[in-house]
């Protein structure tokens, strides 16, 4: 499977230690910036019917807003109940002022 | 007879013993909901049910205790927990099904969603919405979820039956039951594993005590159950006792027929009406157990909830789900167990035709019941006669007395009215 780095946005969009949602090629991807560097995972939560990217970003983990499920936003996993399973997670680079995701 | 007729505000016992009970206590809604507090919420262990009705992790029933709907569940440790089905948030009753596996439990109305231990776990937008870079509503920052749980209840197992109390304070399970009742509950439920073979419900519209006092009642089979005299499983001369806790709340009637068990179609013993016979002679193909160690049947009240049947080889548990003073859901849960042959478990099966809402000897109780109801609200200034025996309580061997009947209100009265 070749790579396939695709633009995303803009890293000044992303507010520092804050997440936003974009979509990608149909897909809802949550962007994370943390400590200066820049995650992603899938957007919709494991759990129950919400996305990420309208929850808490704290200590690297982001908090659901609906029941307070955590991941880990590095490794996607998932850190406490009622979560019973971790998210995708997708590696992401900075190239100058754009970021870029790698689409599997 | 009294012509007294003016209808009291409360049940007056016209004397100090009670072999005469005032219509009042089966009529009076003020008084069904005293009854729901202080023997259903307090003091009392009620049953909920089998641990063979839910064997996986995750497997849940709802049932209820006294008027709240509860549910019983096995967590994901594999403990037994039973939690009320009322969302703190809103007070919904949120559990629907009847049964089923889940991981969680989810109120549909706003989501608030609980561990299946009853721990709050998570709350919708708790910390608000995020709009214009900016936070906007959410739970107060002082909410703790751990204060939010739902009612988490007292759990007792034993033998593979479940019971549970709202009431934190209760003595324990074995102390309720008392060592007089728990002889007999062990019997049945002497630590084999259990098989649950299925259910009879019905809603009986009747106060739910005459359920109790139907199976406190020794006088009615033989002549209410003609079809148990009919077909040799209730003689007048079978050896029997009555015994009761020492609080007299809890009671079993333990009977013996003189044949050891044995049907009339093995033993030639004649049945009161020869020339009747059952086209399927199967219903009455009864194998004697070494688990009885003697009596044919012992029917067994444990106060106030639930009936525990053995009569020949059917075993079952009947369920008291009260629904306001006039009516109640009898709920009957029959079973066998896990080393039972296949021959064993289809004569459990068959004989539990017996018994239930159509059975050939209890859904003449069920008419009974509804008809004491009947003339207990159309004359509730009245009262019964339970003098059958004497008027005094103690247990005896012979089925000719009311006593345990007599017992049960002398607890009664000793709860409602201090």
């Amino acid at each position: 499977m070749s790579d396939n780095w695709i633009k995303v946005t803009a890293l000044d969009e992303i507010p520092d230690d804050d997440v936003i949602g974009v979509s990608v090629e149909g897909r809802q991807i949550a962007l994370y910036k943390y400590e200066g560097e820049v995650f992603a995972t899938d957007n919709v939560c494991t759990h129950g019917q919400a996305l990420l990217s309208d929850g808490f970003l704290e200590d690297g983990e982001i908090e659901c807003p609906l029941h307070q499920g955590r991941f880990c936003i590095k490794s996607g996993k998932a850190m406490c109940d009622p979560l019973t399973e971790d998210v995708r997670t997708y590696d992401t680079r900075v190239d100058g002022e754009e970021v870029l995701l790698l689409i599997g | 007879m009294s012509n007294e007729t003016h209808i009291p505000m409360r049940p007056v016992w016209d004397q100090p013993d009670t072999s005469r009970i005032p219509f009042k206590v089966y009529t009076d809604e003020q008084t069904h909901q005293k009854e729901l507090e202080k023997l259903f919420y307090q003091n009392h262990w009620c049953y909920v049910g089998l641990e063979a009705e839910i064997p996986e992790h995750g497997d849940f029933k709802r049932t209820v205790i006294g008027e709240r709907s509860v549910i019983m569940v096995r967590g994901a440790d594999g403990e037994i927990n039973v939690v009320e089905n009322v969302c703190a948030h809103r007070g919904m009753r949120f559990c629907r099904k009847k049964h089923g596996n889940a991981k969680e439990f989810v109120c549909p109305y706003h989501q608030w969603n609980y561990d299946l231990k009853g721990n709050l776990q998570g709350v919708p937008f708790r910390r608000g919405v995020k709009q214009d870079g900016q936070v906007k509503g959410g739970m107060p920052k002082d909410f703790k979820p751990a204060d939010h749980g739902l009612t988490q209840l007292r759990v007792a197992q034993r033998g593979g039956v479940v019971f549970a109390t709202f009431d934190q304070e209760a003595e324990s399970f074995e102390d309720f039951v008392g060592p007089e009742m728990l002889h007999y509950f062990d019997r049945m439920f002497n630590g084999r594993k259990l098989k649950l073979l299925g259910y009879n419900k019905q809603r009986i519209p009747g106060n739910w005590k005459l359920m109790m006092e139907n199976i406190k009642d020794p006088y009615h089979p033989g002549l209410l159950h003609t079809w148990f005299v009919t077909f040799g499983l209730w003689r007048a001369d079978n050896r029997s006792e009555l015994k009761m806790d020492k609080h007299h709340r809890h009671a079993a009637m333990i009977s013996t027929r003189g044949e050891g068990g044995k049907n009339a179609q093995t033993t030639g013993v004649s049945s009161f009406k020869e020339e009747m016979k059952l086209h399927d002679p199967r219903f009455l193909d009864v194998e004697v157990e070494p688990w009885w160690n003697g009596p044919t049947a012992v029917m067994m009240t444990l106060f106030p909830s639930v009936i525990l049947q053995q009569q020949v080889n059917s075993v079952s548990t009947r369920h008291i789900q009260p629904n306001g003073h006039d009516s109640f859901d009898f709920v009957w849960t029959h079973f066998g167990y896990e080393d039972d042959t296949e021959e064993m478990t289809e004569r459990r099966l068959r004989q539990a035709n017996l018994f239930g809402p159509a059975g050939f000897v209890s859904a003449d109780d069920g008419e009974v019941i509804e008809f004491s109801q009947e003339g207990f609200e159309q004359k509730p200034f009245h009262r019964s006669l339970a003098e059958l025996g004497g008027r005094e309580i103690g247990d005896t061997d012979h089925m000719v007395s009311e006593t345990l009947i007599r017992g049960m209100y002398e607890y009664w009265r000793k709860q409602m009215e201090d």
